[in-house]
């Protein structure tokens, strides 16, 4: 168990710059999720921090102990790979079993720790089978298997659920934040899918061309996003951006003349002088209200229906709007509906910066 | 004719299909069916023949030559596959884990099995001659006793052996050097992780791994070396004595120089019938080490 530490961590491949220079504090028993489009650095910065990519510059402190030049095998970290990276020519038990073998363990030590390990994962019945014999799903438990025998400082997993089907990658979602719970060993999380870092998260860390556009628990980052990027990255369907221009006392929705959106006073003192910005909602921040003499009409030209929700697309101001509705509400393409966003739930963006003004 | 093909289709199919069976029949299956029709009979001095059963085989369980020539063919074989597979692994590591080596120098590793056998046949007797070859003068500047290499019954078939893994363990280290760049990079990445030191790694992992891609390096260099010919018959000619006398060579002589047919078609079946056992016991090996 151990804190991790970074500090102007660069990554550079020749000429390109990856990460220019990152510092994150992972504090112990954590579960981080890196968060961020394909290309952000991610799953670099796990390889660094697994000690499979060397670093350009900048420290990693795992525990107290400085890392840097040491060798993955030294770092006492274990890892969970894309592919599973199973040895496909041993069994189940001898993939689980092979680096404490190497530690030099003893047989019976090593039985237990495998046995135990199989029990937590629920892949006892397939120990002597070989990973081609084994499902996406089994695989996944497998390579955890692999990981958890080792009882390592830090578990380090690499985007382990994009294998798999939907239903499957729930299940396992979840099962690994059981884990998580259950074996209280800090772990970081690397995925593309801001649901998994969501729901996983006890703190997400999203990325944008190696940088940390913002670091926090999850309903922070969800609820005050730090800017643009990270407003629109997380949350499904993303938040609806919409150009605002001064007018008169307050501001104009553009190409929407005389549409007055909603936003916050908090935002206003922070606005100033300015006469541009961006305001953002969130799908589920529309209000179908249609007694408000403030909302506005739009024509639903697309209907998805979720069962629990119903998402509506319309046309405002030039842009393509979503909206989350009550799926009791039946819209139906082509009919006209009074929306009014909550308020209060608006966020407002510097056009220039993107950074959020509150 | 396939089911769910009308007449037209079923003409198309056979039209397209004749050529392939036809040069099938022609140059394999003839020519198989002949010889063991061959090794039925036996001919005389003016060439006319008599069917005589299985008179040529017994006669080879007789022949002292022909046990001679089996264990010279499997001493060769055995002693060839090994050296070409150590060396063809070691070239094929090697060529992949060196970043150094340059593309010329790569081709020129691999150049050997390019060469026609006989032009190989002929460049090593002369390297190994015992009086005016390089070899010996390499030994002798070195201190140590010169050989007589391709002339010593004793070391005639190492040394034979060593021509061919000269030229054909690059041929094993390009099959194997195309099932290393095949292998999955995550799983050397876990086994880093792991803590597996890089002698650990080769041993469990790659070796294992490249097991399936050896074995089919094996089976091509089983069906060459247990038919042994071309750089023997350069260099020894199957001497001295009946030294290097292998099957294939043995074969020729009592089939070319003593015209007894009838006999070399039953040493040619027996040979083959070797051949496809080998062959078929390691594509077993095959099955039984993929993962």
């Amino acid at each position: 168990m151990a804190s991790i530490s970074i500090k102007n961590l660069s990554k550079k491949f020749g000429e390109l710059t990856i990460i220019p220079g990152l510092d994150l504090e992972i504090a112990d028993e954590e579960f981080v999720v890196f968060v961020g489009p394909s290309g952000c650095g991610k799953s670099t910065l796990l390889r660094i921090i697994a000690g499979l990519e060397p670093l350009s510059g900048g420290e990693i402190f795992i525990g107290d102990t400085k890392v840097n030049g040491v060798p993955a095998s030294k770092r006492d970290i274990a890892m969970v790979f894309q592919d599973y990276a199973l040895y496909p020519h041993m069994t189940v038990y001898d993939n689980m079993a092979f680096a404490l073998e190497l530690r030099g363990m003893t047989r019976p030590e090593i039985d237990q720790r495998v046995r135990r390990a199989a029990g937590l994962l629920h892949i006892e019945p397939f120990l002597e089978r070989k990973p081609k014999a084994l499902s996406g799903g089994q695989r996944q438990r497998v390579a955890m298997g692999r990981a958890i025998v080792r009882d390592p400082k830090v578990f380090l997993f690499d985007e382990p659920l994009s294998n798999l089907d939907a239903k499957l990658r729930n299940q396992v979602r979840a099962e690994i934040k059981a884990l998580s719970q259950e074996l209280r060993t800090t772990m970081i999380f690397v995925t593309h899918d801001q649901v998994e870092a969501m729901t996983m998260a006890d703190r997400i860390v999203v990325l944008k061309g190696g940088e940390i556009q913002q670091y926090g628990r999850p309903e922070e980052v969800y609820e005050t996003p730090a800017n643009q990027f990270v407003a629109g990255f997380i949350g499904s369907p993303a938040m609806n951006f919409f150009d605002i221009r001064r007018a008169g006392d307050g501001f104009a929705l553009v190409g929407a003349d005389g549409l007055k959106p909603p936003v916050p006073d908090a935002a206003k003192a922070g606005l100033g002088a300015m006469q541009d910005a961006v305001i953002g909602i969130r799908p589920e921040h529309f209000l179908h209200a249609p007694d408000d003499p403030a909302a506005f009409a739009v024509t639903i030209d697309l209907v998805e229906p979720l069962g629990s929700d119903t998402l509506v697309h319309f046309n405002l101001a030039g842009v393509r709007t979503v909206a989350r509705v009550n799926p009791e509400l039946r819209p139906k393409v082509g009919e006209q509906l009074k929306f009014a966003a909550r308020p209060g739930k608006a966020h407002v963006f510097d056009k220039a910066s993107g950074r959020a003004i509150r | 004719m396939k089911p769910g093909l009308n007449d037209s289709q079923g003409r198309q199919l056979a039209a397209l299909s004749a050529p392939a069976v036809i040069f099938t029949v022609a140059m394999i299956a003839f020519p198989v069916v002949y010889t063991i029709w061959l090794g039925f009979r036996s001919f005389s001095s003016t060439g006319a023949s008599s069917f005589t059963g299985l008179a040529n085989y017994t006669a080879l369980i007789k022949d002292g030559e022909f046990w001679n020539g089996l264990y010279v063919t499997f001493a060769l074989y055995i002693l060839s596959m090994v050296l070409q597979l150590v060396f063809g692994i070691y070239l094929a590591m090697l060529l992949f884990h060196s970043k150094r080596l340059s593309g010329f120098l790569r081709s020129l590793l691999i150049s050997p099995f390019m060469m026609p056998p006989v032009v190989a046949g002929m460049m090593w007797l002369v390297i190994l001659d015992p009086s005016l070859g390089a070899a010996n003068y390499i030994l002798q500047s070195l201190g140590l006793p010169p050989s007589e290499w391709l002339a010593s019954p004793t070391w005639v078939i190492p040394t034979v052996a060593l021509i061919d893994t000269w030229q054909w363990a690059p041929y094993v280290a390009l099959i194997v050097l195309g099932g290393l760049q095949s292998l999955p990079p995550s799983v050397y990445e876990a086994a880093q992780i792991d803590g597996a030191s890089p002698a650990r790694v080769f041993r469990r992992i790659t070796l294992p791994l490249l097991l399936p891609t050896i074995v089919t390096a094996a089976v091509l260099r089983s069906v060459d070396l247990l038919r042994f010919f071309d750089i023997i018959y350069i260099t020894t000619q199957g001497g001295p004595g009946n030294a290097s006398n292998t099957l294939n060579i043995y074969g020729f002589r009592v089939g070319f120089e003593f015209f007894n047919i009838g006999y070399a078609s039953a040493l040619m079946i027996t040979l083959s019938a070797i051949v496809l056992v080998a062959v078929l016991m390691l594509n077993r090996l095959r099955s039984a080490v993929a993962w």
